[in-house]
C-alpha cells in the first residue's frame, strides 16, 4: 500500500473504531443519555434539528467572519501604519501590545453594553480575538526584511513604494497568514463566547438551550458543527495562502490568545 | 589615467555603549579602471565596513572616497553588489530576481530583460529562468546573484566574501566563472575574502588588512599570468603570494582566522 492512501484510510478507520468503541461502552456501562449519549443519538438530533443547526450556524459564522473579515482590514492597515510611523510605533502600539496580553473574550459583557445586544456586539468580539494576531504577525513579516535587500535598493534609487510593494509586502505574506489562520479560528470562538453572554440566535446561543434541557446529543451535535466551521474556514485560508504565496509553506507564527 | 577610486585616510568608529571600536583606522589607496582587486584580512577587521563605505552606503568617520573624480556622499549610482548569502526574493523567479534592480532604478524593461537573457546564459543557468530560489543549489543561487548585480551594466562590482558558504569545488568553479565575466565586461571589481588562494588566484592586487584596529597592512600585486588556471595554483609563484599574505596576516595578528586553503 502507498503511503499517500493509508494517510487516508488510517485516520477513517481510526474514527470509525473511536465510534464503534463509544457505541457499544455507552450500551454495556449504561451511562444515561444526558452524561453521554450514543453516536446514534447526535446522528438523530442532526437529522432531526438540522434547519434550526443551520439558520443558527449562519449567524454564527456571519459574526465570526464579519469579525475576522474585520481584523484582516484594519489589522493589516494598522500594521502597516506602525511599521512606517515612529509616532504610531511609539505611541499606539504599546497600547495594543497591553491589549494583547488582556483576555480579549473578557471584553463581551462590556461590548453588551457599548454596541448593544444584537449581531454587532458579537462582531466586535470576533474583531477583537482576531485582531491581534493578525497585526502582531503582520508587523513581523514587514520588518523581518534582510538588510542586504535595502541596500540593493538603497544602490538603485528605488522608491519608498516599491520597496513596500517588491519587499516589505511579499516577505510579510507568510507571517500574515500564520496570523490569519490564528485568527480565523479564534473569530469564532470570539463570536460563541460573545453570544454565552448575550444572545438570542447563534450556535453559542443555541448549545446553551441545549444544555438547559439536557440535550447533550444536540449539544454534541452542536460543538461538532462548530468545528467543522472552523476547519472549512481554516481550510479556506489555507486555499488563499497557496494561491497568493505558494513560497510560504511554514513560518513560525506568533500565537493568538482569546 | 587618474584612478577610478581613491580612498583617502577613510577611518570608521562605532560605538556601542560604552566601549569604541576601531573598525577601520586610516585607510589610503587607489584603484584603476578595470582592476581586480581583493581584501583580506581576519573576521572583524572591517572588510565589509570598507566596501560599505565606498560604496557611499555607511559615511566614513573621517577621510573621504572618490569615486570618478567625485566625493562619494551617497549611495553610489553605477555599482552592483553580491552578498555573502544570494539573498533573493523567494517570491520571484531567476529572471525576475535579476530584474529587481531594474525595476528599482525604473530602467527600460524589455532591454534589460534582453541583458538578464543574456547574462543567465554567460553563467550556465540557461533553462533556468523560470525557476524559483527553493529549486535551485547553492551555487546557482549565487550565479543568479551575480546576473543581479550585473544586470545594470555597473562599472564597479562589489562582492562581499560571494562564495565563502559554497563548497571548495563550486567556488572554484564560480571563481572562474567570475574571471571569465570580468574579462569579457571590464568590470572593476573589489572582493572580500576570508581565503588567501582565492585572492591570490583573482586579483591583480591584493590589499591584506589586520584586524581591531582595521588597518591596511600591505598592497601586493600578483604577478601571474592571465586568464588565469586553477593549474596556476600549483606553480612556486603562486605558493609564495600566498605563503607572504600568510607571514603578513600572523604578523599583523588574528591570522587564526583566516583559512588558508580555497575549501574556506
Amino acid at each position: 500500500m502507498k503511503p499517500s492512501t493509508s494517510n487516508i484510510i488510517e485516520p477513517i478507520l481510526f474514527f470509525l473504531a473511536l465510534l464503534i468503541l463509544w457505541e457499544i461502552l455507552v450500551e454495556v456501562i449504561k451511562v444515561p443519555a444526558f452524561i453521554l449519549p450514543p453516536p446514534r443519538d447526535l446522528w438523530l438530533a442532526f437529522i432531526g434539528k438540522l434547519p434550526i443547526l443551520g439558520h443558527h450556524a449562519l449567524i454564527t459564522f456571519i459574526e465570526a467572519f464579519g469579525g475576522f473579515a474585520l481584523s484582516l482590514l484594519l489589522g493589516i492597515g494598522f500594521a502597516i501604519a506602525v511599521v512606517y510611523s515612529r509616532h504610531l510605533n511609539n505611541t499606539v502600539y504599546p497600547l495594543i501590545v497591553i491589549l494583547y496580553a488582556m483576555p480579549k473574550s473578557a471584553f463581551a459583557p462590556l461590548m453588551v453594553i457599548w454596541v448593544g445586544y444584537g449581531l454587532f456586539s458579537k462582531i466586535a468580539i470576533a474583531f477583537l480575538v482576531a485582531f491581534f494576531p493578525v497585526v502582531v504577525n503582520t508587523v513581523v513579516g514587514l520588518k523581518e526584511v534582510e538588510p542586504e535587500l535595502l541596500e540593493l535598493a538603497r544602490i538603485n534609487r528605488g522608491s519608498q513604494f516599491d520597496v513596500f510593494k517588491k519587499i516589505r509586502l511579499p516577505n510579510s505574506l507568510p507571517y500574515m497568514f500564520a496570523g490569519i489562520k490564528v485568527a480565523i479560528v479564534l473569530s469564532v470562538t470570539g463570536a460563541i463566547v460573545a453570544e454565552f453572554v448575550a444572545a438570542n440566535e447563534g450556535l453559542g446561543y443555541l448549545v446553551l438551550q441545549a444544555n438547559y434541557s439536557l440535550d447533550t446529543a444536540f449539544a454534541l451535535v452542536i460543538l461538532l458543527t462548530l468545528a467543522v466551521l472552523s476547519l472549512g474556514l481554516f481550510w479556506l485560508v489555507e486555499i488563499v495562502q497557496r494561491k497568493l504565496a505558494p513560497w510560504s509553506a511554514a513560518v513560525r507564527q506568533v500565537e493568538g490568545s482569546f | 589615467m587618474p584612478p577610478l577610486i581613491v580612498v583617502d585616510n577613510v577611518s570608521r568608529v562605532f560605538t556601542s555603549g560604552a566601549r569604541i571600536v576601531n573598525a577601520l583606522e586610516r585607510i589610503s589607496f587607489e584603484i584603476q579602471t578595470g582592476e581586480f582587486i581583493s581584501i583580506v584580512g581576519p573576521s572583524g577587521c572591517g572588510k565589509s565596513t570598507l566596501l560599505k563605505i565606498i560604496s557611499g552606503l555607511l559615511p566614513a568617520s573621517s577621510g573621504k572616497v572618490a569615486v570618478n573624480g567625485d566625493l562619494v556622499i551617497n549611495p553610489l549610482e553605477n555599482v552592483g553588489m553580491v552578498f555573502q548569502a544570494p539573498v533573493l526574493l523567494k517570491w520571484r523567479s531567476v529572471l525576475g530576481n535579476i530584474l529587481l534592480p531594474v525595476e528599482f532604478a525604473k530602467l527600460d524593461l524589455p532591454s534589460h530583460v534582453e541583458k538578464a537573457r543574456a547574462l543567465i546564459k554567460l553563467v550556465g543557468l540557461e533553462g533556468f529562468e523560470e525557476m524559483y530560489p527553493h529549486e535551485l543549489s547553492g551555487g546557482m543561487q549565487q550565479r543568479t546573484s551575480l546576473c543581479r548585480a550585473l544586470v545594470t551594466d555597473p562599472q564597479l562590482l562589489l562582492m562581499d566574501e560571494p562564495f565563502g558558504a559554497l563548497d571548495a569545488m563550486t567556488r572554484d568553479e564560480l571563481d572562474l566563472e567570475l574571471l571569465r565575466l570580468w574579462e569579457e565586461k571590464k568590470k572593476t571589481v573589489i572582493f572580500v575574502t576570508h581565503s588567501i588562494q582565492e585572492a591570490v588566484f583573482l586579483s591583480d592586487h591584493v590589499f591584506v588588512m589586520s584586524a581591531r584596529p582595521g588597518r591596511l597592512l600591505e598592497m601586493l600585486s600578483m604577478d601571474l599570468p592571465r586568464p588565469r588556471t586553477l593549474e596556476m595554483m600549483s606553480s612556486p609563484k603562486f605558493g609564495e603570494y600566498t605563503l607572504k599574505i600568510r607571514g603578513l596576516l600572523s604578523a599583523g595578528g588574528g591570522a587564526t582566522e583566516v583559512i588558508a586553503g580555497s575549501t574556506a
